[in-house]
Protein backbone atom coordinates (compact mmCIF):
# COMPACT_ATOMS: atom_id res chain seq x y z
CA UNK A 1 0.00 0.00 0.00
CA UNK A 2 1.50 3.13 -1.02
CA UNK A 3 2.28 5.56 1.85
CA UNK A 4 -0.66 8.70 2.35
CA UNK A 5 3.00 10.84 2.48
CA UNK A 6 4.07 9.99 -0.73
CA UNK A 7 1.12 11.41 -2.71
CA UNK A 8 1.09 11.06 -6.57
CA UNK A 9 -0.25 12.96 -8.68
CA UNK A 10 -2.25 16.27 -7.68
CA UNK A 11 -3.33 15.37 -4.52
CA UNK A 12 0.78 15.12 -3.76
CA UNK A 13 1.15 18.81 -4.76
CA UNK A 14 -1.63 20.04 -2.35
CA UNK A 15 -0.46 17.38 0.18
CA UNK A 16 3.32 18.65 0.36
CA UNK A 17 2.09 22.22 -0.11
CA UNK A 18 0.25 21.78 3.07
CA UNK A 19 2.75 20.15 4.95
CA UNK A 20 5.45 22.76 3.88
CA UNK A 21 3.40 25.81 5.40
CA UNK A 22 2.59 23.74 8.32
CA UNK A 23 6.26 23.44 8.73
CA UNK A 24 6.87 26.74 8.27
CA UNK A 25 3.85 28.33 10.66
CA UNK A 26 5.43 25.43 13.27
CA UNK A 27 9.01 26.39 12.82
CA UNK A 28 7.76 30.00 12.85
CA UNK A 29 6.67 29.44 16.16
CA UNK A 30 9.34 27.23 17.54
CA UNK A 31 11.44 30.08 16.87
CA UNK A 32 8.93 32.99 18.80
CA UNK A 33 8.66 30.57 21.84
CA UNK A 34 12.87 29.92 21.66
CA UNK A 35 13.46 33.76 20.83
CA UNK A 36 11.12 34.21 23.83
CA UNK A 37 12.60 31.73 25.68
CA UNK A 38 16.02 33.02 25.26
CA UNK A 39 15.30 36.85 26.51
CA UNK A 40 14.29 35.64 29.41
CA UNK A 41 17.48 33.49 29.76
CA UNK A 42 19.57 36.33 29.27
CA UNK A 43 17.82 39.28 30.95
CA UNK A 44 18.01 36.63 34.06
CA UNK A 45 22.01 36.45 32.93
CA UNK A 46 22.07 40.16 32.54
CA UNK A 47 20.99 40.58 36.12
CA UNK A 48 22.97 37.97 37.66
CA UNK A 49 26.31 38.87 35.93
CA UNK A 50 25.31 42.58 37.02
CA UNK A 51 25.33 41.97 40.61
CA UNK A 52 28.04 39.37 40.53
CA UNK A 53 30.43 42.11 39.21
CA UNK A 54 28.70 44.75 42.18
CA UNK A 55 29.22 41.97 44.85
CA UNK A 56 32.76 41.13 43.77
CA UNK A 57 34.16 44.28 42.80
CA UNK A 58 36.43 43.81 45.76
CA UNK A 59 37.58 40.77 44.62
CA UNK A 60 38.26 42.25 40.60
CA UNK A 61 40.67 44.91 42.03
CA UNK A 62 42.50 42.81 44.00
CA UNK A 63 42.60 39.10 42.96
CA UNK A 64 44.55 38.60 40.04
CA UNK A 65 43.64 34.58 39.75
CA UNK A 66 39.65 36.21 40.01
CA UNK A 67 40.86 38.47 37.12
CA UNK A 68 41.90 36.16 35.00
CA UNK A 69 39.15 33.44 35.44
CA UNK A 70 36.48 36.48 34.93
CA UNK A 71 38.27 37.38 31.64
CA UNK A 72 38.52 33.99 30.30
CA UNK A 73 34.80 33.69 31.33
CA UNK A 74 33.92 36.96 29.57
CA UNK A 75 35.61 35.94 26.08
CA UNK A 76 33.75 32.27 26.09
CA UNK A 77 30.87 34.45 25.90
CA UNK A 78 31.73 36.82 23.36
CA UNK A 79 32.03 39.85 25.76
CA UNK A 80 34.88 42.16 26.02
CA UNK A 81 35.01 42.96 29.92
CA UNK A 82 36.42 46.17 28.73
CA UNK A 83 33.49 46.86 26.25
CA UNK A 84 33.09 50.27 28.13
CA UNK A 85 36.55 51.66 27.40
CA UNK A 86 37.38 50.12 24.37
CA UNK A 87 35.19 51.89 21.43
CA UNK A 88 36.88 48.64 19.04
CA UNK A 89 35.77 46.46 21.25
CA UNK A 90 32.40 47.70 22.28
CA UNK A 91 31.82 48.24 17.97
CA UNK A 92 32.63 44.79 17.72
CA UNK A 93 30.45 42.50 19.90
CA UNK A 94 27.62 45.10 18.47
CA UNK A 95 27.73 48.41 19.42
CA UNK A 96 24.90 49.02 21.80
CA UNK A 97 25.59 45.46 23.07
CA UNK A 98 28.95 46.06 23.71
CA UNK A 99 27.80 49.11 26.26
CA UNK A 100 25.37 46.85 27.57
CA UNK A 101 27.97 44.45 28.55
CA UNK A 102 30.07 47.15 29.96
CA UNK A 103 26.95 48.54 32.04
CA UNK A 104 26.27 45.17 33.63
CA UNK A 105 30.08 44.86 34.30
CA UNK A 106 29.64 47.60 36.01
CA UNK A 107 32.31 50.27 36.15
CA UNK A 108 35.05 48.52 38.87
CA UNK A 109 36.58 46.42 35.86
CA UNK A 110 36.89 48.86 33.30
CA UNK A 111 37.98 51.21 36.52
CA UNK A 112 40.69 48.85 37.32
CA UNK A 113 42.36 48.59 33.79
CA UNK A 114 42.31 51.95 33.79
CA UNK A 115 43.94 52.72 36.82
CA UNK A 116 46.30 50.01 36.02
CA UNK A 117 47.02 51.35 32.20
CA UNK A 118 47.82 54.99 33.75
CA UNK A 119 50.42 53.40 36.16
CA UNK A 120 51.94 51.27 33.30
CA UNK A 121 52.29 55.04 31.84
CA UNK A 122 54.37 56.42 34.29
CA UNK A 123 56.58 53.62 35.00
CA UNK A 124 57.49 53.29 31.32
CA UNK A 125 57.96 57.44 31.13
CA UNK A 126 59.62 57.16 34.60
CA UNK A 127 62.38 54.35 33.37
CA UNK A 128 62.72 56.09 29.24
CA UNK A 129 65.84 57.43 30.20
CA UNK A 130 67.33 54.14 31.64
CA UNK A 131 66.71 51.99 28.87
CA UNK A 132 65.62 54.11 26.02
CA UNK A 133 62.01 53.35 26.16
CA UNK A 134 61.62 49.51 25.68
CA UNK A 135 60.72 48.17 29.22
CA UNK A 136 60.52 44.50 29.62
CA UNK A 137 56.67 43.46 31.22
CA UNK A 138 58.05 41.46 33.70
CA UNK A 139 59.98 44.62 35.64
CA UNK A 140 56.52 46.86 34.89
CA UNK A 141 55.06 43.87 37.09
CA UNK A 142 57.35 43.91 39.44
CA UNK A 143 57.65 47.87 39.99
CA UNK A 144 53.81 48.42 39.81
CA UNK A 145 53.74 45.52 42.64
CA UNK A 146 56.16 47.83 44.65
CA UNK A 147 53.93 50.57 44.23
CA UNK A 148 54.90 54.49 43.62
CA UNK A 149 57.95 55.75 45.38
CA UNK A 150 57.14 57.14 48.90
CA UNK A 151 53.55 56.29 49.12
CA UNK A 152 52.22 53.50 51.37
CA UNK A 153 50.17 50.71 50.32
CA UNK A 154 50.20 51.89 46.88
CA UNK A 155 51.50 48.87 44.98
CA UNK A 156 48.81 46.99 42.90
CA UNK A 157 48.91 43.47 42.49
CA UNK A 158 48.91 42.74 38.93
CA UNK A 159 49.56 39.94 36.50
CA UNK A 160 51.64 40.21 33.33
CA UNK A 161 48.22 39.47 31.12
CA UNK A 162 46.27 42.26 33.31
CA UNK A 163 49.49 44.58 31.71
CA UNK A 164 48.70 43.18 28.26
CA UNK A 165 45.11 43.48 28.89
CA UNK A 166 45.61 47.33 30.12
CA UNK A 167 47.70 48.15 26.93
CA UNK A 168 45.16 46.93 24.83
CA UNK A 169 43.07 49.55 26.60
CA UNK A 170 44.90 51.90 25.67
CA UNK A 171 44.86 51.21 21.70
CA UNK A 172 42.19 54.08 21.02
CA UNK A 173 44.97 57.15 22.25
CA UNK A 174 46.98 56.51 19.22
CA UNK A 175 48.71 53.02 19.58
CA UNK A 176 52.07 54.66 21.78
CA UNK A 177 52.74 51.34 23.40
CA UNK A 178 53.26 48.40 21.19
CA UNK A 179 54.66 45.43 22.62
CA UNK A 180 57.43 43.02 21.11
CA UNK A 181 59.00 40.27 21.76
CA UNK A 182 62.57 40.22 22.31
CA UNK A 183 64.20 35.88 22.80
CA UNK A 184 61.43 34.82 25.09
CA UNK A 185 60.35 37.60 26.84
CA UNK A 186 57.88 40.44 26.55
CA UNK A 187 58.72 43.66 26.21
CA UNK A 188 56.88 47.34 25.72
CA UNK A 189 57.75 50.17 23.86
CA UNK A 190 56.65 53.42 24.46
CA UNK A 191 58.61 55.18 22.19
CA UNK A 192 57.31 56.28 18.49
CA UNK A 193 60.68 54.77 16.71
CA UNK A 194 60.12 51.52 16.01
CA UNK A 195 63.15 49.26 15.70
CA UNK A 196 64.83 48.05 12.75
CA UNK A 197 65.47 44.00 11.60
CA UNK A 198 69.05 44.27 12.62
CA UNK A 199 68.67 46.36 16.07
CA UNK A 200 65.70 43.62 16.77
CA UNK A 201 67.96 41.14 15.61
CA UNK A 202 71.12 42.27 18.33
CA UNK A 203 68.81 42.96 20.96
CA UNK A 204 67.36 39.60 20.93
CA UNK A 205 70.86 38.14 21.18
CA UNK A 206 71.65 40.55 23.74
CA UNK A 207 68.56 39.09 25.88
CA UNK A 208 69.78 35.98 25.38
CA UNK A 209 73.44 36.50 26.04
CA UNK A 210 73.32 39.25 28.33
CA UNK A 211 75.47 41.18 26.20
CA UNK A 212 77.14 41.51 23.31
CA UNK A 213 80.39 42.89 21.22
CA UNK A 214 80.99 43.71 17.67
CA UNK A 215 83.35 41.02 16.93
CA UNK A 216 80.23 38.41 18.39
CA UNK A 217 77.91 40.09 16.26
CA UNK A 218 80.58 40.11 13.08
CA UNK A 219 81.26 36.25 14.19
CA UNK A 220 77.74 34.75 14.66
CA UNK A 221 75.70 36.83 12.55
CA UNK A 222 78.21 36.87 9.86
CA UNK A 223 77.93 41.07 9.34
CA UNK A 224 80.39 42.71 8.51
CA UNK A 225 82.22 45.17 10.83
CA UNK A 226 80.72 48.48 9.39
CA UNK A 227 77.21 46.71 9.23
CA UNK A 228 77.71 45.88 13.48
CA UNK A 229 79.01 48.78 14.24
CA UNK A 230 76.32 50.75 12.58
CA UNK A 231 73.67 49.06 14.42
CA UNK A 232 75.34 49.06 17.69
CA UNK A 233 75.69 53.49 17.40
CA UNK A 234 71.96 53.31 16.47
CA UNK A 235 70.91 51.42 19.73
CA UNK A 236 73.42 53.83 22.21
CA UNK A 237 71.97 56.92 20.21
CA UNK A 238 68.75 55.72 21.38
CA UNK A 239 69.57 54.64 25.24
CA UNK A 240 68.54 51.49 24.21
CA UNK A 241 71.91 49.69 25.17
CA UNK A 242 74.46 50.34 28.06
CA UNK A 243 78.11 50.52 27.10
CA UNK A 244 80.81 48.64 29.37
CA UNK A 245 84.73 49.37 28.44
CA UNK A 246 86.62 48.03 30.77
CA UNK A 247 86.39 44.13 28.86
CA UNK A 248 89.01 43.18 26.71
CA UNK A 249 86.10 43.94 24.11
CA UNK A 250 83.84 46.70 24.65
CA UNK A 251 80.91 44.98 25.65
CA UNK A 252 77.02 46.09 24.60
CA UNK A 253 74.62 44.83 27.81
CA UNK A 254 70.42 45.72 27.82
CA UNK A 255 69.72 47.46 31.03
CA UNK A 256 66.59 45.01 31.21
CA UNK A 257 69.29 42.96 33.71
CA UNK A 258 69.88 46.15 35.30
CA UNK A 259 67.17 45.58 38.42
CA UNK A 260 67.14 42.03 38.00
CA UNK A 261 66.85 39.73 41.38
CA UNK A 262 66.59 43.21 42.63
CA UNK B 1 79.23 34.75 3.11
CA UNK B 2 75.97 35.08 2.56
CA UNK B 3 73.84 36.69 6.00
CA UNK B 4 72.20 34.01 7.10
CA UNK B 5 68.37 35.26 8.31
CA UNK B 6 68.66 36.28 11.67
CA UNK B 7 65.84 33.29 13.09
CA UNK B 8 68.33 30.45 11.84
CA UNK B 9 71.26 32.80 12.86
CA UNK B 10 69.78 32.95 16.59
CA UNK B 11 69.37 29.27 16.93
CA UNK B 12 73.13 28.32 15.28
CA UNK B 13 74.25 30.64 18.02
CA UNK B 14 77.60 29.90 19.65
CA UNK B 15 79.81 31.93 21.47
CA UNK B 16 82.81 29.72 20.83
CA UNK B 17 83.48 31.45 17.78
CA UNK B 18 84.65 34.33 19.90
CA UNK B 19 85.11 33.99 23.64
CA UNK B 20 84.69 36.60 25.67
CA UNK B 21 87.76 37.81 28.28
CA UNK B 22 84.66 38.43 31.31
CA UNK B 23 82.41 35.20 32.62
CA UNK B 24 79.11 35.15 30.94
CA UNK B 25 76.79 38.01 32.71
CA UNK B 26 73.96 35.90 35.23
CA UNK B 27 72.19 38.43 37.28
CA UNK B 28 72.29 37.23 40.87
CA UNK B 29 69.03 36.33 42.57
CA UNK B 30 70.15 38.44 45.68
CA UNK B 31 71.85 41.66 45.97
CA UNK B 32 75.50 41.67 46.67
CA UNK B 33 76.67 42.38 49.60
CA UNK B 34 80.43 42.47 50.40
CA UNK B 35 80.36 41.55 54.28
CA UNK B 36 77.74 39.13 55.92
CA UNK B 37 76.09 41.97 57.35
CA UNK B 38 76.46 45.29 55.65
CA UNK B 39 75.06 47.63 53.85
CA UNK B 40 72.88 46.43 50.85
CA UNK B 41 74.10 47.30 47.71
CA UNK B 42 71.53 47.41 45.09
CA UNK B 43 71.51 45.16 42.19
CA UNK B 44 72.38 47.79 39.15
CA UNK B 45 75.49 47.91 41.44
CA UNK B 46 76.63 44.07 39.61
CA UNK B 47 75.59 45.57 36.40
CA UNK B 48 78.93 46.21 34.45
CA UNK B 49 78.29 49.15 32.85
CA UNK B 50 77.12 51.02 35.84
CA UNK B 51 81.04 51.37 35.87
CA UNK B 52 81.52 52.93 32.86
CA UNK B 53 80.47 56.68 32.24
CA UNK B 54 77.84 56.34 29.58
CA UNK B 55 78.66 57.85 25.62
CA UNK B 56 74.54 58.32 25.64
CA UNK B 57 74.10 61.51 27.78
CA UNK B 58 70.17 61.06 28.44
CA UNK B 59 71.43 57.76 30.15
CA UNK B 60 74.50 59.10 31.80
CA UNK B 61 72.10 61.79 33.73
CA UNK B 62 70.54 58.75 34.87
CA UNK B 63 73.59 57.05 35.98
CA UNK B 64 75.16 59.78 37.66
CA UNK B 65 71.42 59.96 39.65
CA UNK B 66 72.07 56.60 40.13
CA UNK B 67 75.61 56.91 41.64
CA UNK B 68 74.59 59.76 43.53
CA UNK B 69 71.82 57.78 45.26
CA UNK B 70 74.31 54.66 45.89
CA UNK B 71 76.44 57.09 47.66
CA UNK B 72 74.35 58.91 49.34
CA UNK B 73 73.08 55.47 51.36
CA UNK B 74 76.26 54.16 51.58
CA UNK B 75 77.65 57.42 53.46
CA UNK B 76 74.71 57.16 55.24
CA UNK B 77 74.69 53.48 56.15
CA UNK B 78 78.47 54.05 57.40
CA UNK B 79 78.08 57.52 58.63
CA UNK B 80 80.79 58.51 56.30
CA UNK B 81 80.86 62.85 56.53
CA UNK B 82 83.89 63.03 54.39
CA UNK B 83 85.41 61.49 51.21
CA UNK B 84 88.83 61.45 50.35
CA UNK B 85 89.82 60.91 46.52
CA UNK B 86 92.95 59.53 47.79
CA UNK B 87 91.41 57.17 50.10
CA UNK B 88 88.29 55.91 48.53
CA UNK B 89 85.61 52.76 50.05
CA UNK B 90 86.62 50.34 47.31
CA UNK B 91 83.43 48.29 47.32
CA UNK B 92 81.52 51.51 46.86
CA UNK B 93 83.63 52.60 43.71
CA UNK B 94 84.35 49.18 42.88
CA UNK B 95 83.04 45.16 42.38
CA UNK B 96 85.64 42.74 42.81
CA UNK B 97 82.72 40.28 41.34
CA UNK B 98 82.68 41.42 37.63
CA UNK B 99 86.16 43.00 38.01
CA UNK B 100 84.92 46.72 37.07
CA UNK B 101 85.26 50.21 38.98
CA UNK B 102 84.92 53.59 38.45
CA UNK B 103 87.29 55.51 37.11
CA UNK B 104 89.43 58.08 39.57
CA UNK B 105 88.10 60.69 36.41
CA UNK B 106 84.59 59.20 36.28
CA UNK B 107 84.29 59.56 40.24
CA UNK B 108 85.30 63.26 40.29
CA UNK B 109 82.64 63.52 37.38
CA UNK B 110 79.90 61.94 39.78
CA UNK B 111 81.04 63.92 42.42
CA UNK B 112 81.03 67.00 40.50
CA UNK B 113 77.44 66.41 39.64
CA UNK B 114 76.46 65.62 43.10
CA UNK B 115 78.09 68.90 44.07
CA UNK B 116 75.92 71.34 41.89
CA UNK B 117 73.38 73.20 43.67
CA UNK B 118 70.40 71.83 41.44
CA UNK B 119 71.21 68.25 42.36
CA UNK B 120 71.06 68.62 46.02
CA UNK B 121 73.71 69.31 46.74
CA UNK B 122 74.68 66.10 48.10
CA UNK B 123 78.19 66.69 48.45
CA UNK B 124 80.55 70.07 48.92
CA UNK B 125 84.04 70.32 47.40
CA UNK B 126 86.38 71.43 50.53
CA UNK B 127 88.84 74.07 48.90
CA UNK B 128 92.66 72.86 48.53
CA UNK B 129 94.82 73.94 50.83
CA UNK B 130 97.53 74.39 47.94
CA UNK B 131 96.94 76.82 45.41
CA UNK B 132 95.44 76.17 42.29
CA UNK B 133 95.15 72.57 42.83
CA UNK B 134 91.81 70.94 42.21
CA UNK B 135 90.14 70.13 45.45
CA UNK B 136 90.54 66.14 46.22
CA UNK B 137 88.17 65.90 49.33
CA UNK B 138 84.90 66.51 50.28
CA UNK B 139 82.03 66.59 52.84
CA UNK B 140 78.70 64.16 52.02
CA UNK B 141 75.72 65.79 52.73
CA UNK B 142 73.70 62.14 53.20
CA UNK B 143 71.68 64.74 55.65
CA UNK B 144 72.14 68.76 54.19
CA UNK B 145 73.62 71.08 56.64
CA UNK B 146 70.05 72.54 57.14
CA UNK B 147 68.65 69.28 58.32
CA UNK B 148 72.04 68.60 60.78
CA UNK B 149 71.18 71.98 61.79
CA UNK B 150 67.38 71.50 62.71
CA UNK B 151 68.59 68.02 64.71
CA UNK B 152 71.18 70.04 66.47
CA UNK B 153 69.32 72.25 67.90
CA UNK B 154 65.97 70.37 68.36
CA UNK B 155 68.31 67.87 70.70
CA UNK B 156 70.23 71.24 72.82
CA UNK B 157 66.05 72.38 73.06
CA UNK B 158 65.51 68.67 74.13
CA UNK B 159 67.87 68.41 76.69
CA UNK B 160 67.29 71.81 78.27
CA UNK B 161 70.88 72.92 77.14
CA UNK B 162 70.02 76.22 75.19
CA UNK B 163 71.87 79.02 76.87
CA UNK B 164 74.21 77.01 78.68
CA UNK B 165 77.89 76.99 76.45
CA UNK B 166 78.98 73.65 74.91
CA UNK B 167 82.29 72.88 73.67
CA UNK B 168 82.55 71.68 69.85
CA UNK B 169 84.69 68.28 71.24
CA UNK B 170 81.29 67.56 73.26
CA UNK B 171 79.09 68.40 70.52
CA UNK B 172 80.62 65.57 68.01
CA UNK B 173 81.83 62.98 70.76
CA UNK B 174 80.24 63.51 74.40
CA UNK B 175 78.71 60.98 76.20
CA UNK B 176 75.65 62.78 75.82
CA UNK B 177 75.93 62.56 71.79
CA UNK B 178 76.70 58.83 71.27
CA UNK B 179 73.51 57.61 70.48
CA UNK B 180 73.06 61.06 68.12
CA UNK B 181 73.68 60.45 64.43
CA UNK B 182 76.11 63.66 64.37
CA UNK B 183 78.21 61.77 66.41
CA UNK B 184 82.71 62.13 65.15
CA UNK B 185 81.07 64.30 62.66
CA UNK B 186 84.02 65.92 60.63
CA UNK B 187 84.75 69.14 62.84
CA UNK B 188 85.13 71.22 59.30
CA UNK B 189 81.59 69.91 58.65
CA UNK B 190 80.23 70.64 62.23
CA UNK B 191 81.40 74.24 61.72
CA UNK B 192 79.37 74.12 58.65
CA UNK B 193 76.16 73.43 60.67
CA UNK B 194 76.62 75.55 63.48
CA UNK B 195 77.63 78.47 61.19
CA UNK B 196 74.09 77.61 59.46
CA UNK B 197 72.42 77.74 63.14
CA UNK B 198 74.71 81.21 63.73
CA UNK B 199 72.93 82.77 60.57
CA UNK B 200 69.67 81.33 61.82
CA UNK B 201 70.42 83.49 65.14
CA UNK B 202 69.76 79.88 67.28
CA UNK B 203 73.73 79.61 68.06
CA UNK B 204 76.99 81.70 69.06
CA UNK B 205 80.10 80.55 68.44
CA UNK B 206 83.12 81.74 71.18
CA UNK B 207 86.90 81.36 71.06
CA UNK B 208 88.54 78.91 68.19
CA UNK B 209 89.52 75.65 67.23
CA UNK B 210 88.47 72.33 69.71
CA UNK B 211 88.25 74.39 72.43
CA UNK B 212 85.40 76.61 70.98
CA UNK B 213 81.73 77.13 72.61
CA UNK B 214 78.70 77.58 71.48
CA UNK B 215 75.73 78.25 73.08
CA UNK B 216 72.68 78.09 71.58
CA UNK B 217 69.23 80.09 71.85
Amino acid sequence: MASNRRGVGLSAFSNAAISSDQYARHGQQLRTSHADALANQLSVFQAALHNFSLTHAKDIRSNPTFRAEFARMCNAIGVDPLAGSNVKGAAASGGKAGSVWAKMLGSSVNDFYFELAVRVVEVCRETRSENGGMIAISEVQKRITKGRAGLVGGGMEVTEDDIMRAIESLEPLGGMFKTQTLGGSRFIRSVPKELNPDQSTVLEVIQVLGYVTVSMMQANLAWERARAIAVIDDLVADSLVWVDSQGEETEFWSPASMHEGG
Amino acid sequence: MAATSPESSLSSFSTTAYTPSTTAYTPSTTTQAISSSGFNFPTYTSFPPFYTLQPNLTTRTHQLELWSTLISSYCAYYRIFRLSLSSLPTDLFSNANIHRSLKPGDVRTVLDHMSKPENGPRIDWIPSTTRNEQSSSCYVYWKTPGEWADALHGWVDETGQKGTVLTVYELREGDAVRSKEWRDMDEGMLRKVLNVLVKRGKAQIFGQEENAGVKFF
